[in-house]
């Protein structure tokens, strides 16, 4: 092993950069759960403390409800999407390579961009969509303030952006599938939606598997998207909105962390939710995998 | 692309020492060591300071020291937390934000005591209130007030008069000497005048009703006391706008297109002038200003501290009370609409002139007996943490329709459970 010194060298320096600012900063705030610290004063060590105020705390409860909501609300439109778009492109004879960067592009845009943006398009009050709606006599939809609503707009930006992205591992999966197995089906007489669910998904599935489990780790984090669609709003800044309808769970661990200087609340919700995203994961996969024993 | 083995060399080693010279920069401002170093830097965000004061201070104390000062965009508050945790690159001279400075009090120790250096002397000159929210318990003054928030009544006068209001900034504030006279002239207003609100939104009414008091969320014995009948007036206060319908609910961040349109009166500090006029422009002149309803309370106002590690506490203090004195204070009113805390400014002819975008009213004749009659209360460092609840109580009445009653109920308990998160019996 240690003739290959230099080979260990030339790729250190990932794994130091990876060590000093993710491993360490991990079990760090593994530690900061159990103190009660403000950031720069002393830290205070308080046990299992603020686990039970996580327990008791029904803001973080609600923060789950919310990110739960907005997950779903995004996942199923997103994967669904990208296996229809993926499929249609896969069939596509001429300007593939266009649509290939035309669909994928949200995906590179900026996520603050795109929240203003998104922002200014559902504005309650001077709203392009309000506008359209306006101009064949339906009442302005109160898109930023209902807390429905709200969750929808959040999910709506979400799909916008990872559609995309989902949608070129699909096709990548796709081109792998051998033609003679769609040639053989023609000649079986399978028309073209009995070719999909019985060729294309069985054979897809543990691709589909994969963008489910990271779709499911990219939703539940979701932070940037309400952060910015509800940040300028000057009396109530980092609260997810009206009525708090758009707080995910990494937004109120920032609100509690770096905006309350409350870093070991911050450390024990992100270590919480962290275990409730592990069980998500094995729970996806198991739904998933089931239908292949089978 | 082709890269020969020396280029490579030659970038490796350029590399190289380009890292070495920025860890050397870092170390260099970090070490604590020598106190009376030459070069000091000065941490700012954009508008906290007047950018003319502060390019001006540079050349009036090139002879002594070299002044860098750094516009620090993004959370000033985290970057600085971090900073100061780190204990590294720490600025000479930093600024703090008012509605931050709560919370770096139980840390004064990471911070030069001004009084030490010579605020004792020349604190007479900066409003008592402004400068005591920067004092801790044992009486270490971190702060150096830079700007205050006086708030008023901006309305617009030309609908006043549509309405058959008075229109004159002294019959205005008169007739709305209190919240429910206020109230009452913005119920006669929305009859003659339909479509318009009194209120941007109800929160930003309990704000300026609590800040009329002098007790806030948690008292001096670090006791909760969110709960009490101060703050439950204060509540009530903003709930009525809403149960009148005078309330415009803007929780979004529409409030650039209604403001002047919809939105005929608003509250707010003095630095907001600055907002309304920028967000609309076509009704310059139409626009005055009087007293608040109920009295005046402060909303922001910055201050500039020196870390425990400053390099040169003498100049650096020099450097603060030279950019803040009242000549400069004066300056920065004109320059970037920053309020003084030095009453000494406020007849400065900088700031006794007429405003045209108020239509040439004198409105330091509004501002200026405001800021001396804020009330001085006491802010715990978990203050902000503690208020949050209520905001999103308020925003939810609005939103969804939530009962006040329960609205009330549910904030008391959030608060109450934060409080207690924070350390607050």
């Amino acid at each position: 092993m240690l003739s290959h010194w230099r080979q260990y060298l030339a790729i250190s320096p990932f794994f130091v950069v990876f060590g000093v600012f993710s491993f360490f900063p991990v079990f760090y705030s593994l530690y900061l759960a159990f103190q009660r610290w403000d950031g720069m004063g002393t830290m205070e060590f308080v046990g299992l403390q603020q686990f039970r105020f996580l327990w008791t705390d029904p803001v973080f409860w609600m923060s789950i409800r919310n990110t739960l909501v907005i997950w779903v609300l995004s996942t199923v439109p997103t994967l669904f999407g990208a296996l229809v778009l993926a499929t249609l492109l896969h069939s596509v004879r001429r300007f593939k390579g266009f649509y290939r960067i035309a669909l994928y592009l949200p995906n590179v845009t900026s996520i603050v961009a795109v929240s203003i943006f998104f922002g200014a398009v559902f504005s309650n009050n001077f709203g392009l969509v309000n506008a359209i709606l306006g101009t064949v006599g339906i009442s302005p939809v109160p898109w930023l303030s209902n807390p429905w609503l709200i969750k929808l707009v959040i999910a709506l930006l979400m799909t916008w952006m990872w559609t995309g992205y989902n949608m070129i591992i699909y096709l990548a999966g796709l081109q792998a599938i051998p033609t003679q197995i769609y040639e053989a089906a023609k000649l079986d007489g399978a028309g073209p939606v009995r070719t999909f669910f019985q060729i294309t998904m069985p054979i897809m599935r543990p691709i589909i598997l994969f963008t489910v489990i990271i779709s499911t780790i990219n939703g539940l984090q979701s932070f940037s998207e309400p952060q910015v669609l509800f940040g300028s709003n000057a009396a109530n800044p980092n609260l997810g909105g009206p009525g708090q309808a758009g707080l995910t769970t990494l937004l109120y661990f920032y609100q509690s962390a770096f905006v309350n200087n409350d870093y070991g609340y911050g450390a024990a919700m992100v270590w919480a939710f962290f275990v409730l995203i592990m069980v998500l994961v094995v729970v996806n996969w198991r739904l998933v995998q089931r239908g292949r024993k089978s | 692309m082709d890269l020969s083995r020396r280029g490579f060399l030659q970038a490796a080693a350029l590399t190289a020492a380009a890292s070495g010279l920025t860890v050397a920069c870092g170390n260099g401002s970090g070490s604590a060591g020598s106190k009376n170093g030459k070069n000091l830097t000065l941490w700012y965000w954009g508008g906290a300071l007047s950018d003319k004061v502060v390019a001006e201070a540079k050349t009036h104390f090139s002879g002594q020291v070299k002044l860098t000062a750094a516009s620090i965009g993004g959370d000033f508050k985290q970057k600085l937390t971090t900073t100061l945790a780190a204990g590294s690159s720490v600025p000479d001279i930093t600024g703090i934000k008012g509605e931050d400075m709560a919370s770096f009090l139980p840390n004064a120790s990471r911070f030069l005591d001004l009084n030490d250096l010579g605020f004792k002397e020349i604190s007479s000159k900066y409003l008592d209130w402004k400068t005591k929210l920067a004092r801790s318990e044992d009486g270490k003054q971190i702060g150096f007030p830079i700007d205050i928030g006086p708030t008023a009544l901006f309305y617009r006068a030309d609908l006043f008069d549509e309405a058959g209001l008075p229109t004159d900034p002294d019959k205005v504030a008169a007739q709305a000497g209190t919240w429910e006279d206020y109230f009452a002239l913005g119920t006669e207003l929305r009859k003659k005048v339909p479509g318009t609100y009194l209120v941007n939104n109800i929160s930003s009414v309990f704000t300026i009703a609590v800040g009329q008091g002098t007790e806030r969320f948690i008292d001096r014995n670090n006791r909760f006391i969110g709960d009490q009948d101060h703050i439950r007036t204060a509540w009530n206060t903003a709930i009525r706008p809403y149960t009148l319908g005078l309330d415009a609910k803007i929780n979004d961040n529409t409030w650039n297109a209604a403001i002047g349109k919809s939105l005929t009166t608003e509250l707010g500090a003095a630095w907001h002038a600055l907002d309304i006029e920028q967000a609309a422009p076509d009704t310059k002149g139409k626009w005055r200003v009087c007293a608040t309803p109920g009295g005046p309370a402060n909303q922001g106002g910055s201050y500039l501290a020196l870390p425990k590690q400053c390099r040169n506490p003498e100049e650096a203090f020099k450097i603060i009370s030279w950019i803040l004195s009242p000549e400069n204070d004066a300056r920065g009113f004109a320059d970037a609409a920053i309020f003084p805390a030095a009453p000494a400014a406020y007849s400065m002819p900088a700031m006794t002139g007429g405003d045209p975008f108020f239509g040439g009213q004198k409105v330091i004749e509004v501002f200026g007996p405001a800021a001396k009659a804020i009330p001085a209360s006491y802010e715990a460092p978990a203050d902000a943490a503690v208020m949050a609840p209520y905001f999103t109580e308020l925003t939810s009445i609005e939103a969804k329709g939530k009962k006040p009653e329960d609205a009330w109920k549910d904030a008391v308990a959030q608060a109450r459970q934060i409080a207690r998160r924070q350390g607050v019996k």
